[in-house]
């Protein structure tokens, strides 16, 4: 069974000091609840945050959301996952409508990870790995990513250089964004001369710290009027999440195993569109070699000539200018990355539209791959 | 800086962050680190304490310049991946004076370092880290 996304809001990702968290879950939510023709008729809202208690010492954010937005009484739930909450959000509202609970559900995902110095937001950020391997060494949210890379580049013998033009693909897709946070072109060479996160993970192989909020009005098809898209099937698994306990690093073991599923529930043979989780540069280059549409080794080369840009070969990968340049407002991405691929396969995407989109995948993951969600949304006639 | 890293989830590591205990499990054979209620593996629960070897072979490293608040006194931080035969982990690397060294196939030891010091709280932690091996690590 399938839901239906009605309305879609975006705040621009950014240092949003002078926004807190209900001004930019607000801003989001009353766009979306607009365009989808006004609030009458919520049941539900699954709001999706993953540092709400530790950036502003927020706990049930669902339940203050429904009267800080005006809708008193509505039944609400935060969801996290991590990385992943935004996603999850979207899986638990499809669930609800898919089992006649509820007709029409507010999915509203929002973020702060402005509110203290990065060094303390750093130490938030290790929180999304697993917490006895990680709490006690002062590793920082960024050493999996370096050792990970490290492992890639020894592994298939890739030149570090090589790895760049992903983020160069990113910035150049989100310069036509209005909601992406780092909308400026930026050439490959500068990425492994910025400054080192965790050798060889540099600043701009990673995700810049932003705020943001993104929402979206999912509703049942007799409660819906003017549908932008729908979400044919969304589905998840949980994966060791860990470099360590895994055989096989440079797979993604729960993506592969999300993506099984949602082959189990709904048939597609390609998608014109995807939005995918690249946190960091290796994250974005291994889910593309776990989902098979590159050979393992061969992504980085793949990119740099061209393939999934706009004009190149396959699938076009994050036309927002994805995690790297969109930006990642951690428990907020995966409704971004939903509202985004809603609005390209019903042609109405405000910065790079993939001409005539009809299917789209968002992809989305804790970590290492802890969770991983995806979720087929596609157009409708 | 005030105390925020709680000393009873410190103690109740001890077995893994002192002595890198980790677990076997009886149905598959498999051991992971730290220990959890289940084997990842199997899911079986039937499993029991073992202490892993104490030298091992990196695999990966990173230099870390982006540490956590409280640790800027600390940087770089040298992370490893290492290779104990039985299982991996990751954990600090010390000791490290040359960062040409640290390559893949480098054998390493594991060696009780502290991690850091929280001198509001008078608390000092420790973790067992890995150093360029020397031939003694510390049991």
């Amino acid at each position: 069974m399938t839901s239906f996304i009605e309305g879609v809001g975006m705040v621009k990702v950014e240092r949003h000091y002078e926004k807190g968290l209900f001004d930019l879950a607000a801003e989001a939510a009353f766009s979306a609840i607009d365009q989808a023709g006004g609030a009458s008729g919520i049941d539900y809202i699954i709001a999706s945050n993953a540092l709400g208690e530790v950036q502003d010492e927020q706990l049930d954010l669902g339940g203050y959301l429904a009267s800080e937005l005006g809708l008193r009484g509505v039944r609400s739930l935060r969801v996290e996952a991590g990385e992943a909450s935004g996603l999850a959000a979207l899986a638990i509202a499809n669930s609800l409508i898919e089992s006649n609970m509820a007709d029409r559900v507010l999915v509203v995902g929002v973020e702060k990870v402005t509110e203290f110095q990065s060094a303390k937001v750093y130490r938030h950020l290790q929180m999304l790995f697993n917490s006895n391997s990680r709490s006690f060494y002062n590793a920082g949210f960024a050493a999996d990513a370096g050792l990970l890379t490290r492992v890639y580049l020894d592994t298939y013998d890739v030149d570090r250089e090589l790895l760049s033009y992903w983020p160069a693909l990113m910035h150049s897709n989100a310069k036509e964004n209005p909601y992406a946070m780092l909308n400026f072109a930026l050439k490959p060479d500068k990425v492994s001369k910025s400054q080192v996160m965790a050798d060889p993970v540099t600043l701009l192989d990673t995700f810049p710290l932003g705020d943001g909020a993104a929402a979206l009005v999912l509703s049942s098809k007799d409660s819906v009027n003017n549908p932008l898209a729908k979400v044919s099937a969304i589905e998840s698994a949980t994966g060791l999440g860990s470099m360590e306990l895994s055989d096989d690093p440079l797979t993604i073991d729960s993506l592969t195993e999300a993506y099984r599923r949602l082959q189990n529930v709904t048939s597609f043979e390609s998608v014109d569109v995807i939005e995918l989780h690249d946190s960091f540069t290796i994250m974005g280059i291994l889910t593309l070699e776990t989902l098979g549409l590159a050979p393992k080794g061969k992504a980085p080369e793949l990119i740099a000539n061209g393939a999934f840009s706009i004009n190149g070969r396959g699938p076009v990968v994050n036309p927002s200018g994805g995690l790297k340049a969109r930006g990642h407002p951690i428990g907020a991405t995966g409704v971004y990355q939903a509202a985004e691929v809603a609005l390209q396969v019903a042609g109405r995407f405000p910065g790079l539209q993939v001409r005539g989109a009809k299917r789209g995948l968002a992809i989305s993951m804790n970590g290492l791959g802890s969770n991983s969600y995806v979720a087929l949304i596609e157009g409708v006639e | 800086m005030s105390m925020d890293l709680s000393i009873s989830r410190h103690w109740r590591l001890r077995s893994p962050l002192y002595r890198l205990e980790g677990a076997r499990c009886k149905a598959c054979g498999r051991v992971h680190f730290p220990p959890k209620k289940a084997c990842p593996y199997c899911g079986s629960r039937e499993l029991e304490p073992v202490e892993l070897p104490k030298r091992g072979r990196l695999i990966s490293y990173t230099i870390v310049y982006a540490v956590p608040e409280g640790a800027r006194e600390y940087s770089p931080v040298y992370v490893g991946l290492v290779d104990l035969g039985v299982t991996k982990v990751v954990a600090e690397l010390t000791d490290v004076t040359d960062t040409s060294k640290l390559k893949r196939g480098l054998e390493v030891e594991a060696v009780l370092r502290r991690t850091r010091v929280d001198g509001e709280a008078g608390l000092i932690y420790y973790a067992l880290k890995f150093r360029p091996s020397m031939g003694v690590p510390d049991v």
